[in-house]
């Protein structure tokens, strides 16, 4: 989007599909070519495009997930400054159920990624010790109940809040309260769970306490940056002009300061323990990120996920500012890329990095398809909850 | 567009009611009496039941020391460590104590940098208590070492006894990370108090107590550099008090996660023992205030329903992170296929130390689940009574940990139970003394509420305030 395509009503609380509808349409279209060239990938080195899907799809689960969680927090300590953003915390959140669907290729190429699956019963102890968890009905089981969860809880909270928009009942404000409060902990048993499942069950041998945490860390922070891009290119393009003030930016551009010291927090902790103890089951995952042409990635990720935002993040001048805010948001998103990178590929390509057509080709696929539907999404309701009970005070900010 | 915060209540529905956020301060109460009443409890007579705690408290902390000299001059054999459990109620005692350290700095810190307004009557009470547990903690470290006399060894002094600190040891790190925490915590809590310190002063009817307080308020008048000043530092100590809280109990966890020790060795320990001290330092935060509030009952405008009820929700919150953390430990234990991971787990469960492990998992993770309901939330009998499970679980978490761990090692031969001795008993009751004294006072002498803070809250404190449909 951008500022030449005025809306038909600037600040309109309606998103105008005339503003995007070229773009639309060439989203869905390059969502069907990508595909296609996956498809064609999906067959010609099954295994690669195994492991490059499960980048994309984690790369933007977690995204869509923090979408969620954001939406969650808000409702949870009854929030007054994200009212404003909050529906695009619920859009992103709606995606859920398109990563659902988008999940279905993996299960088609599940014994490439998750090869505790290709093993026979006797085979190795250690994974004979871990039935039923990693049995390969319980697995599907488990899928399915995230997705049936992520998807009942994003839509309902979406609904609720879509409906306020009419009848300016405060009864779906404190409906959603308590719909929170049952997925708090839901929320956090699905996205560690899932974690465990797709993520450190590349290699069933291994296994960290802090996984989910670490997961989650990925998730709340890329999340919010693309909050903020979304937010930044609906005001540029007109929209939220003075709904969403800088004090909101100052907001969001301390959060994200405070996700990227938790994140490099969880981060260090984990690998910390890990090396200190030098147990060799437990090893087993850095060695191999820390050897190699991985051993540059990995290196790169500690200083350009923490040290780079942090210092940029720590003082005040950047916080008010949507485009310094936009161009970090951008930074760490790459980074956080980087980083579902270094988690799911080197268990394919154990002697160092090699890229391939297919990880970007995924990354396309997914999501110019996310994207295509997150427009969708942006015209059906309102941009901003019109008659949240605390709205006035959102718009009222001040830090 | 409905508005909750509406100035006229009465045409709000029922749900919209419940969305007016209550007032800081409630019954309408003014600058001046805010000044006037916190004041007159420094001020005012010493009262009967203040003489009578400490005809409780004092012998407790003579008990406590007269125990530890009796430690020094005797041995650590006076405590009942044994092989295998070296570390025994010392490290859990130790462990205790600084985790109930971390709600002050957090309220202070942390909730000052989020804007959480309702901090401000509770903060200076809980930095107060911090410090006085992280005295209590700083016992069980220096005392345990055995020849106490070489503890500065620990101090990174020049290398005149050709002795060099092993800084790749964690509990080197942690002798850092609490000194670090308890000196910044001083810090702020004294930069917090000048402002208040000087409103005693003002109003001192006798000389010395005006000269006492006058030196402490460090020459504060009020002026508009001075209050800029203090804004600045208070901020910055704010800031660096902020990563202070998350790495002290980081660095306590790191004592135990680095070793290959089944049942320690766990990476979520980091965050899992921050959240546990939160946790547990939140308890006694309103396990002190409540009763202090029962005594000076306009206090009750001040620390209201409202503050208790954050309060109570921050307990359930990290609560459930610890029940997290239990229950992640549990899974992977298993996960993990390691037997003796397994072991350890199953040990702590079912072996003969299952009443410590169970009701550890009761304390902390079913027992807080009750502040789910607003009633329990919101009644301070109720409330006083259920935050003193996580006050005996967060004892229990330790033991479980330190005790129970070590005493199954990695061969039969090895096994053994602990037995506290009644000097242990008669130690850890006589912190409880020295805590207790110390915060007695820390009520007299200084104003238990932040004055000027809670003044800033108040609706006048607005410069808009009064203005129409501002």
């Amino acid at each position: 989007m951008s500022s030449s395509h005025e809306p038909s009503q600037p600040g309109s609380h309606m998103f105008d599909y005339k503003h995007v509808g070229g773009r639309f349409l060439g989203l869905v279209a390059l969502a069907i070519v990508a595909f296609a060239a996956v498809g064609f990938g999906a067959f010609s080195d099954t295994k690669q495009f195994a492991f490059s899907y499960l980048f994309a799809f984690t790369f933007f689960l977690t995204i869509c997930m923090g979408g969620l969680f954001w939406t969650l927090v808000h409702h949870a300590v009854d929030a007054e400054w994200s009212v404003v953003v909050r529906r695009q915390t619920e859009n992103m959140a709606s995606l859920l159920i398109i990563m659902g669907v988008l999940f279905i290729p993996l299960i088609f190429v599940a014994p490439k990624l998750w090869y505790w699956m290709t093993k026979l019963p006797g085979q190795d102890i250690l994974l004979d010790e871990k039935w039923p968890y990693l049995t390969k009905e319980f697995f599907w089981i488990r899928a399915a109940f995230y997705f049936l969860f992520f998807g009942i809880a994003a839509t309902w909270l979406r609904a609720n809040s879509i409906y306020q928009d009419t009848c300016g009942s405060a009864r779906y404000t404190l409906l959603n309260r308590k719909i929170t409060f049952a997925s708090l902990p839901l929320f956090a048993v699905c996205l560690t769970f899932a974690a465990v499942d797709w993520l450190m069950g590349l290699d069933y041998h291994w296994f960290s306490t802090m996984w989910g945490v670490y997961i989650f860390a990925g998730t709340a922070l890329s999340s919010l940056c693309v909050l903020v891009l979304i937010i930044t290119a609906l005001r540029n393009a007109g929209y939220l002009q003075n709904i969403v003030s800088l004090e909101h930016y100052h907001i969001m551009g301390k959060l994200m300061l405070a996700f990227t010291i938790f994140w490099a927090y969880i981060g260090f902790s984990q690998y910390m323990l890990i090396w200190y103890a030098n147990i060799p089951e437990e090893t087993v995952y850095f060695l191999r990120r820390n050897t190699e042409t991985w051993q540059i990635l990995s290196t790169a990720l500690v200083v350009g996920h923490f040290f780079v935002p942090f210092l940029l993040l720590l003082f005040n001048f950047g916080k008010k500012s949507p485009a310094f805010l936009c161009g970090m948001a951008l930074w760490i998103l790459s980074m956080h890329l980087l980083d579902v990178y270094v988690i799911v590929l080197p268990a394919l390509h154990k002697a160092g990095v090699v890229v391939s057509w297919l990880d970007i080709a995924c990354l396309i696929a997914i999501g110019s398809t996310l994207a295509a539907v997150f427009l969708k999404r942006l015209g059906d309701a309102p941009l901003w909850p019109l008659r949240d009970p605390r709205l006035k005070k959102s718009i009222a900010l001040k830090n | 567009m409905s508005n909750a915060t509406a100035e006229h209540p009465e045409h709000l529905t029922e749900d919209e009611k419940q969305l007016v956020r209550k007032p800081l301060v409630l019954n309408n109460r003014t600058m001046g009496w805010i000044s006037d009443y916190i004041s007159s409890i420094v001020e005012g007579k010493t009262p009967t039941w203040w003489y009578v705690s400490m005809a409780i408290t004092v012998p407790l902390t003579l008990m406590c020391l007269a125990l530890l000299g009796y430690l020094i001059s005797t041995g650590v054999g006076v405590w009942g460590n044994n092989h295998p459990i070296g570390w025994a109620w010392d490290i859990t005692n130790f462990v205790f104590w600084i985790g109930i350290g971390h709600a002050g700095t957090l309220i202070s810190a942390i909730l000052f940098l989020t804007r959480q307004k309702w901090r401000t009557s509770i903060n200076r009470a809980a930095e107060a208590m911090t410090l006085f547990a992280v005295v209590c903690a700083g016992i069980y470290p220096a005392l345990h070492v055995g020849r106490v006399w070489m503890a500065w060894w620990l101090a990174p002094v020049p290398n005149a006894n050709a002795i060099w600190q092993n800084f790749r040891s964690p509990l080197l790190w942690d002798v850092f990370a609490v000194s670090t925490y308890f000196t910044v915590s001083v810090l702020f809590w004294y930069t917090g108090l000048i402002p208040d310190l000087a409103t005693l002063r003002d109003r001192c009817t006798t000389k010395i107590r005006k000269f006492i307080y006058g030196v402490l308020a460090l020459g504060w008048r009020g002026g508009n550099r001075q209050w800029r000043h203090y804004e600045m530092a208070y901020l910055i100590l704010a800031g660096l008090s902020t990563p202070l809280v998350l790495s002290v109990h980081s660095v306590v966890s790191f004592d135990f996660a680095t070793s290959v020790v089944p049942g320690w060795h766990t990476t979520i320990f980091p965050p899992y023992f921050v959240a546990g001290a939160i946790f547990g330092g939140f308890a006694m935060v309103l396990t002190i205030m409540i009763p202090a509030c029962a005594i000076y009952k306009p206090l009750h405008d001040l620390v209201t329903t409202d503050h208790v009820n954050k309060m109570c929700k921050i307990i359930l919150l990290t609560g459930s992170i610890v029940g997290y953390a239990y229950l992640m430990e549990l899974f992977v234990a298993w996960y993990s296929a390691n037997p003796y991971e397994r072991a350890a787990f199953w040990y702590r469960a079912f072996g003969p130390y299952w009443w410590a492990y169970w009701s550890m998992m009761f304390c902390n993770v079913v027992a807080p689940q009750i502040f789910w309901f607003k009633y329990f939330r919101t009644h301070l009998v109720w409330v006083w009574v259920i935050v003193q499970f996580p006050n005996a679980g967060m004892w229990f978490e330790r033991f479980v940990i330190i005790a129970t761990t070590l005493a199954r090692d990695f061969t039969p031969s090895a096994w053994g139970m602990f037995h506290p001795t009644w000097v242990d008993i008669c130690t850890f009751i006589g912190t409880f003394g020295l805590f207790g004294t110390l915060f007695l006072l820390f009520i007299r002498f200084l104003p238990m509420i932040c004055m000027f803070e809670v003044k800033a809250v108040l609706p006048e404190a607005d410069p808009h305030h009064g203005e129409a449909n501002h």
